[in-house]
């Protein structure tokens, strides 16, 4: 019964976070803008071109953007974090986030700068590249039909290493076009818009659906897949799939973000600490929390030196990591 | 039908003609996008610092209302609101400031100028060729854009004759020295084959020593330029002070003590601000440059 209190407290406070960071988001930028002009404009105004553009087109497309590219990068990292029964283990450790990004700085070095229905080329090639890499990872940690987890990991490392390598180089190779590179890397949702939530918002629907299917099953696997299999458990079907939607997670969110750190190693970590390891909550309260996280995050970035804009990796870590240092002290 | 009759009325069709074509016209920008022309724009953002001293020399100043916040010429434009960088500039300040013309360049990312299509903005970018001819392309479509055709023409004229003027004193010049352009104070930055500084050297009768490299910006390698041993050096630097900072660490720290132009002491220093812009003043820029490296041919006047 404590764990269940435990859990609606920590709901409400999240649920309370979540709209004052919406709200927060939608008054804050580089043009003033008071309560009363937002008031005014959801409730007299809706029609005014400037205001409409404004609020609705680039602060909430934004925040909301931010949610579910924070919400899918901690649910990623809350999976691959009970894949691999490592803490270290976030969603870009099989080389996914150095994958997409590649594909990115790639597409931005051919010079293509095309649209299909909405989407960018530069974030196929991202989802493309990022998805292409782990998969090359899994059939090669799986020689002989023998499959190793450590070995999946490790050849993540790995390749993700050699994918920075060649995106280093290609910044390197192409210099003005430097700037849009490192949007990639450092992440931002300067350019959010309302076509890249239509694309990140079904695979996150998607994942979240299968994860919370499957997270009885994770709860087995982490006491050892011989275990899981004993208590009935499809241990090789069920990894795969946790492996593709984890992946599908990260690739989604790299390829309309760029790479945003921390997020996803940090927050499953905060909630196992609150709430315990059982993971359907786990699973549910991680993609909240990051979500949320990223909103204020995004606010941060956007605000603190305004009208320039910060990198949001640099707020994540920044408020994160000391934040996360704190609550590992607490729980020991 | 007396002549009369017949002028007046080719005259009739003459501005008929005239009028509907200047109330609805299309003109393409750099990028391929069609950018209709309707009545001459009232409140103009410029992205770009270059853009910026366009529209002040062609006597626009009044109808720009945004700026970027490097635009600190002509010193009216620094009154103007501040909508950013040129690589970052505030979506939601553009959108604020209600303007009925954006003008872009190159030096603005992609993907924000997209951002800014859809949002519905009237963008018209610019993306100039790497020559000075083209910078005059620039106050050219700038002029279409603003219905400040005849001005942007007379303008075009006198840069031209300028342009032509310093040509003609240059006629005499057998020998083109060896020149390195120092970009961003310490380190060796210049410009390679892709920049338009490489034409202005070339039309300033020089030779760029990392002209032959197919880039636009990059870091010189320190051996090669002690071994193309180049008779003088540009300092390209934001103030005196700056140049005097640069001139000292090329002196002393960068090894080139032993090249024939820190021997001469012909380090020179040019604005930065005056050079690295693709607008009007690159014409004032070429003379200061052939002065520098050509002061004979300047003694007569």
């Amino acid at each position: 019964m404590k764990a269940r209190s435990k859990r609606l407290t920590l709901l409400a406070v999240l649920l309370f976070l979540f709209i004052s960071g919406f709200l927060l988001s939608l008054l804050g930028g580089p043009v003033e803008t008071s309560p009363g002009d937002l008031f005014d404009f959801f409730f007299h105004n809706l029609n005014d071109p400037t205001l409409r553009k404004i609020f609705i087109d680039i602060r909430l497309s934004r925040a909301l953007l931010a949610f579910l590219v924070g919400a899918s990068l901690s649910l990623s990292g809350a999976i691959l974090q009970g894949y691999f029964q490592n803490p270290m283990a976030g969603p870009f450790v099989v080389g996914v986030s150095s994958g997409a990004s590649f594909g990115a700085v790639l597409c931005i070095y051919l010079g293509l700068n095309v649209r299909f229905f909405g989407f960018s080329l530069q974030s196929l090639f991202a989802f493309a590249s990022g998805f292409a890499i782990v998969f090359l990872v899994y059939l090669l940690s799986q020689r002989k039909s023998v499959f190793k987890v450590e070995t999946l990991l490790l050849t993540g490392i790995a390749a993700g290493a050699l994918a920075s390598a060649l995106t280093s180089f290609l910044i390197f190779f192409k210099s003005e076009n430097f700037e849009q590179a490192v949007f990639w890397l450092l992440g931002s949702f300067k350019l959010a818009d309302w076509n890249q939530i239509i694309a990140v918002f079904p695979y996150f629907l998607l994942c979240f659906a299968l994860a919370q299917w499957l997270a009885k099953d994770m709860n087995l696997l982490v006491q050892g897949d011989e275990i899981a299999q004993s208590l009935g458990c499809p241990v090789n079907r069920v990894r795969k799939t946790f492996l593709a939607v984890s992946t599908l997670l990260a690739a989604s969110s790299v390829s309309v973000s760029g790479i945003i750190g921390f997020v996803g190693l940090v927050v499953p970590h905060w909630i196992r600490i609150l709430i315990g390891p059982n993971h359907r909550h786990l699973f549910f309260f991680s993609a909240l929390t990051g979500g949320v996280f990223l909103v204020y995050s995004d606010f941060l970035a956007r605000t603190l030196l305004s009208p320039t804009e910060l990198p949001i990796g640099i707020i994540t870590a920044a408020v994160g990591a000391p934040f996360f240092i704190y609550l590992l002290n607490q729980s020991r | 039908m007396n002549i009369k009759k017949k002028s007046s009325v080719v005259l009739f069709i003459l501005l008929a003609a005239f009028i509907l074509e200047s109330q609805e016209r299309t003109i393409k920008d750099d990028l391929g996008f069609a950018f209709e022309i309707k009545s001459p724009p009232q409140r103009i953002i410029s992205l770009a610092p270059n853009i910026t001293e366009t529209l002040f020399a062609l006597g626009l100043g009044e109808k720009v209302v945004g700026v970027t916040r490097y635009c600190d010429f002509p010193e009216e434009a620094m009154k103007k609101e501040k909508i950013g960088g040129i690589v970052d500039p505030s979506l939601e300040k553009i959108i604020a400031l209600k303007a009925d013309l954006i003008i872009g360049f190159r030096g603005n990312p992609l993907p924000t100028i997209e951002r800014l299509r859809n949002l519905n903005l009237p963008v018209f970018v610019l993306d100039a060729g790497t020559t000075i001819e083209s910078t005059l392309s620039i106050v050219k479509k700038i002029g279409t854009v603003t219905h400040a055709e005849k001005r942007a023409e007379l303008f075009i004229d006198s840069l031209r004759e300028r342009y032509e003027r310093i040509v003609a004193a240059l006629r005499s010049v057998t020998e083109e020295p060896k020149v390195f352009l120092s970009l961003h104070g310490s380190g060796l930055w210049t410009c390679g084959k892709e920049s338009f500084l490489d034409d202005l050297v070339k039309k300033a009768r020089g030779v760029n020593i990392a002209g032959t490299i197919p880039r636009k910006w990059l870091n010189y390698n320190r051996e090669h330029l002690i071994h193309e041993d180049p008779e003088v050096i540009i300092i390209l630097a934001g103030s005196k002070q700056d140049f005097l900072k640069t001139k000292k660490w090329i002196k002393s720290e960068a090894h080139l003590e032993g090249t024939k132009a820190v021997d001469a002491d012909r380090i020179y220093f040019m604005d930065e601000n005056l050079a690295t812009r693709q607008g009007p003043r690159l014409i004032e820029a070429l003379e200061e440059l052939a002065r520098l490296l050509h002061p004979h041919c300047f003694e007569k006047e």
